[in-house]
């Protein structure tokens, strides 16, 4: 039962994969949508640009408002945000991202999102709600201020909150001190949270995420023959009722950035249904006999997956196993890569000996990736062989599976003593 | 039961419900006119009613609200626990117009820890210190204050690598003297903890250390360890058992082994069974039981319960050891040198039993043709000793010669302890 008080706050989660957004107290967030937005450049296409866009806005009214130009140089773009708008296949949309490296470098873009998500996703008037902003567990005060900015003077909230991903994960279990494993699309994190606070030299990470499992799924079954066709690269016409065949469609002037954004989200789906994490090391030689699952594509194609099942979902154990699929290309720090169990380890290590045996018995996961099956089960195991025999390992994940995805700290708590609120002065 | 708190309704149940039980039973027994018998009786003595008979007092009640007006309003609040005046907005339970007073109903929730601050010139009076900077001290005050003194987080947070032990003996150190520098005289403060007790960062770090210790021992260290101390407890045992075996099969083995060496032949494998024998019994059971112990430990086990001789006699091997100028302790222990080593003493010892039977029978035959021992005798006695026992091999002898740290002062003859070896050595090769 909701214990908190009702001021009626809104939750924005802005990760390097997807935005989620709603109220605070709820189950689930109202607002679900990708982090990557399709922007196509006004000055490329300036001849063809007035009837495109009257063509476009009849088509698709969601397409966000046109940022205002902001300097002299020639950045003028229009971007398409949401789901909708990007399902939707256009001549030269290139499909961009705020994020690069888990960090933020194009805040136009992120007022965009905001935006949408506000005016759009949850229809509301930002005036009205403290906003709790979800930020990342090594964010600098850079990027604070610049949120914040953006925040008091674009849409004049009345109080704004920026909260860590891992207290917020912390507090929506019930717990003020415990280590959480959060294994996003774009990155793994492992942060130590003592009452409520991260331990900033505790923090380790790792650039395997969800996107990168993706990556290799979708390299594997190209390795493998399988070719996995965009959803708008084809049709189905029916020759005769109940007989489809595919008819492939040309688009001559779909970006490469459109064509891998879409395959990417098949893969992923792939990716999702099928993943296993094997109970001991993935090796080829044992499962080169596994029995396989069959997907069925979009286009009707029907593929067979055996060993990736638990090859793909291995390489947060293995990470040198990513290596071994053919197109995948190596880490820009290899050295800084290990398995997840040792990034556990590690951020244990760092943090004072004190607190130690109830971070072990209070270990958290969360993001999208953790969702994968038997990925409890497997980390504890792997943790019991290295931890020391007295600590008591317990790993815990949320039964509810959406929560686990969107860990969706609606929990207020925070309202209520919403310390560190700066006032639209600062 | 919290929607009806919410919506102010009443508890219990109302009362309408019990009445109407007593009446039904009645209707069955008439037959209505217009209906024939045949259905009347079909339909089993009851007909359905063509409309529903709701009975009012089986529906809901109307909700029965109280004299009071109670209402929901958006209304702005501040907090106490607030330094600015920002006011938001929340539902609020509105009786009869009068929205309710007193303060945010979460402010009380707001503890925060009283960190003293200290002037600069009580800084300069009383708080310097060699290890910390004003600087230092003032940042580690400003976030013992901003995180409520959980000295972990200020610990993460604090710029330069402090211990959390450090930070801890500053902070209380200087708040201790601050207190005694406060108060009017040093009775007012007697009784305050920080006053009373000192924080002790010695003692911390050495809990902490040993707690560290304990925590990165892993779960293959735990096994061994416990593998360990079980095997010790087993040799306690064995041990009490293994002496007064030893002590038995030590004479029997010494004698067999002299008696072989009367016979003229240089190498048999019977020579080599004794010795062998000796050896391997040698080897306490438990330690052959274990697949992997430190030879140098084993040898002194070996050692103890090998020599049953009494300590005077122990002296003597020694000596004779150090004469030979072979090490008290093989440098390298491997198996072979170890029972070399042991076959040393072995002989060594019955060298001397020898020796002290010889000087028995020489006092009592009162012959002095055997020279008195001297610093060097026990080697002459040795050497005449095994002339008379037995022919030694001069070239298998030699090739020891090079193969072992052979004495030199014995040369012709090499030194009789050794002149044993051959045979143990071509065996064992």
């Amino acid at each position: 039962m909701y214990g908190g008080d009702e001021v009626s706050a809104i939750v924005v989660d802005l990760g390097s994969y997807s935005c989620k957004a709603g109220y605070a107290g709820e189950d689930a967030p109202k607002a679900v949508f990708p982090s990557a937005v399709g922007s196509i450049d006004q000055m490329e296409v300036d001849s063809e640009a007035k009837p495109e866009k009257e063509s476009d806005s009849a088509q698709d009214p969601k397409s966000s408002a046109k940022p205002p130009d902001n300097d002299k140089s020639k950045a003028k773009r229009k971007l398409y945000v949401g789901t909708q708008a990007l399902d939707y296949r256009r001549d030269h949309m290139e499909v961009i991202s705020p994020f690069k490296d888990g960090v933020v470098v194009d805040w136009d873009m992120v007022d965009n999102i905001w935006n949408h998500a506000f005016r759009q996703r949850l229809l509301i008037d930002p005036t009205e709600h403290p906003m709790l902003l979800a930020e990342s567990s090594i964010n600098t005060a850079h990027q604070r201020e610049k949120a914040a900015e953006i925040m008091f003077e674009n849409y004049k909230v009345p109080a704004l909150f920026l909260a860590k991903n891992a207290v917020l994960t912390s507090f929506a279990s019930g717990r003020s001190t415990s280590l959480v494993v959060d294994s996003g699309g774009g990155s793994t994190v492992v942060a130590a949270v003592h009452d409520g606070y991260v331990l900033q030299k505790a923090v380790v990470t790792s650039p395997i995420g969800g996107e990168l499992l993706t990556d290799c799924m979708m390299k594997s079954l190209e390795s493998k023959g399988i070719v996995i066709k965009p959803r708008y690269s084809f049709k189905k016409k029916e020759i005769s009722p109940g007989d489809y065949k595919i008819v492939d469609l040309d688009f001559p002037n779909t970006t490469e950035s459109y064509r891998l954004f879409c395959t990417r989200a098949i893969a992923g789906d792939i990716k999702e249904s099928v993943s296993r994490v094997p109970d001991s090391a993935y090796d080829e030689v044992s499962y080169a006999n596994v029995p396989m699952t069959s997907y069925e594509l979009p286009d009707g194609q029907t593929i067979e997956i055996g060993a990736d099942r638990f090859k793909i979902p291995d390489i947060l154990f293995n990470p040198s196993l990513a290596l071994t699929i053919p197109g995948v290309e190596g880490f820009p720090d290899p050295a800084s890569v290990r398995g997840l169990p040792q990034m556990v380890l590690e951020s244990i290590n760092k943090s004072d000996v004190d607190i130690r045996r109830e971070l072990f018995s209070s270990i958290l996961l969360a993001g999208g990736t953790s969702s994968v099956q038997q990925l409890k089960e497997r980390l504890e195991k792997e943790l019991m062989e290295e931890a020391p025999q007295a600590a008591r390992v317990k790993v815990l994940a949320s039964g509810n599976a959406i929560e686990r995805r969107f860990r969706f700290r609606n929990l207020d708590e925070t309202t209520r003593v919403f310390i560190r609120i700066m006032g639209p002065e600062d | 039961m919290d929607a009806k708190d919410i919506l102010g309704l009443p508890k219990t149940a109302f009362p309408g419900n019990q009445e109407r039980k007593s009446r039904t039973p009645k209707e069955p027994q008439r037959k209505p006119d217009g209906v024939s018998r045949e259905v009347y009786a079909l339909t089993g003595g009851v007909l359905p009613p063509l409309m529903p008979n709701l009975e009012p007092l089986h529906l809901k009640k109307r909700p029965i609200v109280g004299k009071e007006k109670i209402t929901w309003q958006w209304l702005p609040f501040t907090s106490s626990a607030r330094t600015d005046n920002l006011q938001l907005y929340h539902w609020v339970r509105v009786v009869n117009g009068v929205p309710p007073t007193g303060d945010y109903a979460f402010a009380k929730y707001n503890k925060s820890v009283e960190v003293l601050k200290y002037t600069d010139e009580e800084y300069e009076k009383h708080l310097t210190d060699n290890a910390w900077s004003k600087e230092e001290t003032d940042k580690l005050f400003e976030l013992c204050e901003r995180f409520d003194l959980r000295f972990v987080v200020v610990a993460d947070r604090f710029p330069s690598d402090r211990s959390v032990e450090e930070l801890k003996s500053r902070y209380y150190s200087v708040t201790r003297k601050l207190l005694i520098a406060r108060a009017a005289s040093p009775d007012d403060v007697a009784n305050h903890p920080l006053v009373k007790e000192q924080f002790n960062a010695k003692h911390e770090t050495e809990r902490k250390r040993a707690l560290s210790a304990v925590l990165s021992q892993t779960k293959q260290q735990e096994r061994k360890d416990s593998e360990a101390i079980k095997y010790i407890l087993y040799l306690l045992d064995w041990q009490a058992d293994e002496v007064e075996l030893q002590v038995q099969s030590e004479v029997g083995s010494g004698e067999k082994a002299t008696e072989a060496g009367e016979d003229a032949s240089p190498v048999t494998a019977s020579t080599d069974a004794p010795p062998v024998v000796s050896d391997t019994s040698s080897i306490p059971a438990n330690l052959r039981a274990l697949k992997v112990y430190l030879r140098t430990n084993a040898l002194d086990q070996m050692l103890q319960a090998v020599s049953s001789a009494s300590g005077r006699t122990n002296i003597h091997i020694e000596q004779m050891i150090q004469d030979l100028s072979v090490n008290l302790k093989p440098k390298v222990p491997t198996k072979a040198v170890c029972a070399e080593h042991l076959e040393l003493r072995k002989e060594i010892l019955t060298l001397i039993n020898l020796q002290k039977q010889m000087q028995k029978v020489t006092e009592a035959t009162g012959t002095g043709s055997r020279e008195r021992p001297q610093s060097e005798a026990p080697a002459t006695p040795k050497r005449s000793n095994r002339d008379v026992d037995r022919a030694f091999v001069p070239d298998a002898v030699g090739k020891r010669d090079q193969k072992r740290k052979a004495p030199g002062r014995f040369e012709p003859p090499p030194s009789p302890p050794q002149s044993k070896r051959p045979r143990k050595y071509k065996a064992s090769d």
